[in-house]
């Protein structure tokens, strides 16, 4: 005997192993399908002959698959846009912001020209490395798995935050830095590993993004 | 039936101008779309729906779900502003694809 909604969840099941993602856009395409079986046993069809014309209607899971991989591409591609301004502006915009402060607060708050100089260097330092980074991404290995990307994410920036409430908590309230000395070991303590960190993974991610940049490219001239 | 080509290329253009007369679901467009071409315009239901998505990404068509009169659920879509540009722009190419063929057409037979 047929069942409409068992054969309805075995679609959708073929759907999910073909990737569509549920609930969107996998509830909008069960709509769809169910309208369709609604209009077509109106019309005098029954159930079975339906459901197997709508489904046939729908289109194979895959081709409708690749179809919606193509809007996450974009929508992808535009968030790595937005991140790449992002990260443009805080490596460069950011140093020269800080940078600007110490110079013109550095005889207020009796700065040595050495502690001054420690100071932007350490900025410069950290606009280099995040640069150096993304400029250097080709000599990086390609990681395709996004996984493996975000695990090396993570394993730079936590033992990174745990160092900067490290610095915060235990290293400065042990020393009884004046205020120049201060703003050196922060520069250094904050932005120089910082640097590190944004440069390796900006770089990691841009040369997979290039890689899968190249592939499309060869797919859609075959 | 027509070319895939030529089906793929309309999809836009077809899907803004449905919308434009008022916000509307997948499954009516395809429908209007079937019988205002007399069923010679024919998608495959599915391809639909990656188009819709793709657009509203690119912000020229906005969703909401809401309800139908007999209380089913649906997904409505309409036209945002950058859509009725991109609505404008759509039929001025295909006015000018048309004229020229025309054009070329009426030649033929001079």
């Amino acid at each position: 005997m047929f069942d409409l909604e068992d054969a309805i969840a075995d679609w959708r099941r073929q759907m999910l192993s073909a990737g569509i993602q549920s609930p969107v856009p996998l509830e909008e395409l069960e709509l769809h399908l169910r309208e369709e079986i609604e209009r077509q046993t109106k019309a005098g069809l029954n159930k079975p002959d339906a459901f197997t014309s709508a489904v046939q209607k729908l289109g194979p899971a895959h081709t409708v698959q690749t179809e919606f991989m193509k809007v996450d591409k974009i929508h992808s591609a535009l968030n790595w846009k937005l991140m790449e301004i992002g990260l443009t502006l805080v490596t460069i915009l950011f140093p020269l912001f800080i940078g600007g402060t110490v110079l013109k607060r550095a005889s207020y708050i009796d700065m040595t020209a050495a502690q001054e100089l420690s100071s932007l260097t350490a900025l410069a330092v950290f606009s280099l490395l995040a640069w150096s980074g993304r400029l250097g991404g080709r000599f990086l290995p390609v990681i395709q798995k996004g996984q493996i990307r975000n695990a090396i994410l993570y394993s730079c920036f936590v033992p990174l935050m745990l160092w900067w409430v490290a610095f915060v908590r235990l290293i400065v309230p042990r020393h009884d830095f004046t205020m120049g000395e201060f703003l050196v070991a922060f520069t250094w303590a904050f932005f120089t590993p910082a640097g590190a960190s944004i440069g390796l993974n900006w770089g990691i991610e841009a040369a997979a993004r290039k890689q899968v940049a190249n592939a499309d490219l060869s797919a859609s001239q075959t | 039936m027509l070319r895939k080509e030529l089906v793929a290329a309309s999809a836009e253009p077809l899907v803004l101008s449905l919308l434009a007369r008022g916000e509307s679901y997948g499954y009516a467009i395809i429908q209007e779309v079937k019988a205002r071409s007399d069923g010679k315009l024919n998608w495959t239901d599915g391809m639909l729906y990656p188009v819709l998505h793709r657009m509203e990404h690119r912000g020229l068509i906005k969703s909401r779900w809401g309800e139908s009169e007999t209380g089913r659920k649906r997904k409505y879509y309409s036209l945002k502003k950058d859509g009725k540009t991109a609505m404008a722009k759509h039929h001025e190419q295909w006015s000018l694809v048309h004229s020229v063929l025309a054009g070329l057409r009426k030649e033929q037979y001079v």
